[in-house]
């Protein structure tokens, strides 16, 4: 990564009110935290402690409540190419070819032109060359995620977000996809901000592990996940650090009742 | 060992499967028809030439019931039609000699539909010309349809000229201003405050009702017409718009926010592309109103097209030509339809692209 970037939370809140009653919920309470360039960071815990509300956030997707969102010092107010997102759904525009659903990014932003080399280029690296002129509706599970992940990557983003991206795969081919994504990623080193609820993908994946709980919401452990690439599953310090993890979910939920 | 004898194309192995066509796969997987059902596949394909002999047969060997001028004419389009149909068959046959099995699978699906109309056709004669059980002349039997066709063509092809005229006209009117306030309403709260109450005070009312009322206020017939058809059409069209655009995921909006789309963009590349399934459909709806709208308007009150040629003649008491008119309705609106189908079917090719 050519450029550094530091990615800040600072004393962020943020509430949604519910849609029937007046009764509000505090998605996140008071987090602060800090991330820069070279980092892979996941984010694991319960439904509800607010780690997709932290990507959104960091999106730009919504604004907090209270606090500051910023990157390199500048407040994240809306969504921008740069801070790229990979949601759970792959999200593909359904009219679109695999090609022009990678291209679409470069073409909204009127980059496309001289840039059509980068298009196969993505098509290239997730080995779908043959499918660049199907229509999502043909595609498997995974084979669309891949083309969701590339179509943001297009972008060289400073940034990565990834909301779940392969909670909607079967065990095979998330585990096949880890790896590609931590490949993608170790060529850039960007900012990877990753949201799980799979606690060994975490560790798997993140150099740094955010442990979060709800009610409300907020990070109860920073974990620094000290090991080179490619991780082993089942070697005894990823076991450790699992227990950690667990152990921390655990005792917190047990407070909670 | 019988189930060897079976496979009608032992000359394919497994390694060769790569190349295979998809016709040649499904030849390949259907077992070999037994007997019968070659015989029963034969009668089907001459079904439709025996049913039109039949047809022939019977208006030139029964006596007639009525007097009958002119009575080659029905000869002559009934042989065009055994004529149209064998050389279907033949091109079928030839292009499944050369391996493309496509046409002479749609030859013996509609084998039994074409025999049937021959059937009908031999029927509606018996029961016009040869018996008059159906009165004449309020229904003429075809060859006087027929006659009138040649007699009057020329002003039936003006007739068909106006009635396309004012049918276009109106639609394609009806259908961009729908589409505008539909696309508009859609996406935005504001404008859907104010079309809202429009549609839902002008929407319940039907076409038909809007005929005199226009013909009244209106400064020419033409005018008037042209706006019963656009108001039907517009109506149609906005609301299967606004609906379309209402209902896109809100998924792909947010997709596209982080992509880089401006808000045009998110309009013209994501909500309207998403709502096309429901705009065509609108549109396809927006047609039959507009058909609608159409012969009544042309019945009513302009004093052209098929719609006003219907009436016209049956005031002169000429069912023949009547009947000739609506026949030229019958394809036109067949046609349209057709085409509309076609259009829909390729702009929204990708959401058939096949289910994995």
């Amino acid at each position: 990564m050519d450029k550094k970037v530091v990615l800040k939370l600072e004393n962020v809140s943020k509430s949604f009110a519910k849609v029937e009653s007046d009764e509000v919920t505090h998605a996140l309470q008071d987090v602060n935290v800090t991330m820069e360039s070279g980092e892979f960071v996941s984010l694991v815990g319960p439904s509800g402690c607010g780690k997709s509300t932290i990507l959104r956030l960091v999106a730009g997707l919504i604004t907090p409540t209270l606090g500051k969102v910023s990157v390199d010092g500048v407040e994240v107010e809306k969504p921008s190419p740069n801070r790229g997102v990979v949601f759970q759904k792959p999200t593909l525009f359904p009219w679109l070819t695999v090609e022009k659903n990678i291209a679409f990014s470069l073409d909204m932003q009127g980059k496309l032109k001289g840039n059509e080399d980068k298009v196969e280029h993505m098509i290239k690296m997730i080995g779908l060359e043959n499918f660049k002129d199907d229509y999502p509706a043909q595609l498997s599970g995974g084979m669309a995620q891949r083309v969701s992940l590339v179509r943001t990557l297009i972008n060289e983003p400073e940034i990565l977000l990834l909301d779940e991206p392969l909670g909607a795969l079967d065990a095979f081919t998330r585990m096949h996809m880890q790896d590609e994504i931590l490949n993608i990623w170790s060529e850039k080193k960007q900012l990877a901000l990753m949201v799980t609820h799979d606690v060994d993908e975490a560790i798997y994946m993140g150099t740094r592990v955010l442990v979060m709980d709800a009610n409300p919401g907020r990070i109860i452990a920073d974990i620094k996940i000290d090991e080179s690439f490619p991780r082993d599953r089942s070697s005894a310090s990823f076991v450790e650090y699992r227990n950690d993890i667990l152990n921390k979910l655990h005792f917190a939920g047990k407070k909670n009742k | 060992m019988s189930e060897n004898q079976n496979q009608p194309v032992q000359t394919v192995n497994a390694a060769q499967l790569g190349d295979l066509t998809r016709s040649e796969l499904k030849q390949l997987e259907t077992k070999e028809k037994t007997a019968m059902e070659k015989t029963l596949e034969t009668v089907t394909l001459a079904l439709p030439v025996v049913c039109g002999i039949v047809a022939l047969l019977e208006y030139l060997l029964l006596p007639n019931y009525a007097r009958n001028y002119d009575p080659f004419t029905y000869v002559y389009v009934l042989c065009a039609f055994i004529a149209a149909y064998i050389i279907y068959l033949a091109v079928g046959v030839i292009r499944r000699k050369a391996g493309n099995f496509a046409t002479y699978e749609k030859v013996h699906y509609r084998a039994p539909l074409f025999a049937a109309l021959f059937l009908f056709l031999a029927v509606y004669d018996y029961l016009t010309l040869k018996t008059g059980t159906l009165t004449q002349p309020f229904v003429p039997c075809m060859n006087f349809i027929l006659n009138a066709f040649l007699k009057d063509y020329m002003m039936l092809i003006d007739c068909t000229i106006n009635t396309l005229k004012l049918l276009f006209i109106g639609y394609t009117i009806g259908v961009s201003l729908g589409l505008v306030t539909g696309i508009t309403c859609g996406y935005s709260k504001k404008a859907r405050y104010w079309v809202d109450p429009v549609i839902k005070f002008l929407g319940p009312i039907p076409t038909s009702t809007w005929v005199p009322v226009t013909m009244v206020v209106a400064g020419s017939l033409f005018g008037g017409a042209v706006f019963i058809i656009a108001l039907g059409s517009w109506f149609a069209v906005t609301v299967a718009s606004m609906t379309g655009i209402g209902n896109v995921d809100k998924d792909f909006f947010e997709a596209a926010e982080t992509l880089g789309a401006s808000k045009r963009q998110m309009v013209f590349r994501v909500a309207i592309p998403h709502a096309m399934p429901s705009i065509l459909q609108g549109c396809t709806q927006a047609m039959s109103s507009s058909c609608v709208a159409l012969m009544i308007a042309e019945m009513l009150g302009v004093k052209s097209g098929l719609g006003w040629y219907m009436t016209w003649q049956s005031g002169w008491a000429s069912y023949d030509k009547m009947f000739a008119a609506l026949f030229v309705i019958c394809f036109i609106f067949t046609i349209v339809t057709k085409c509309l189908e076609r259009i829909k079917r390729h702009v929204l090719r990708w959401q058939n692209g096949g289910e994995k």
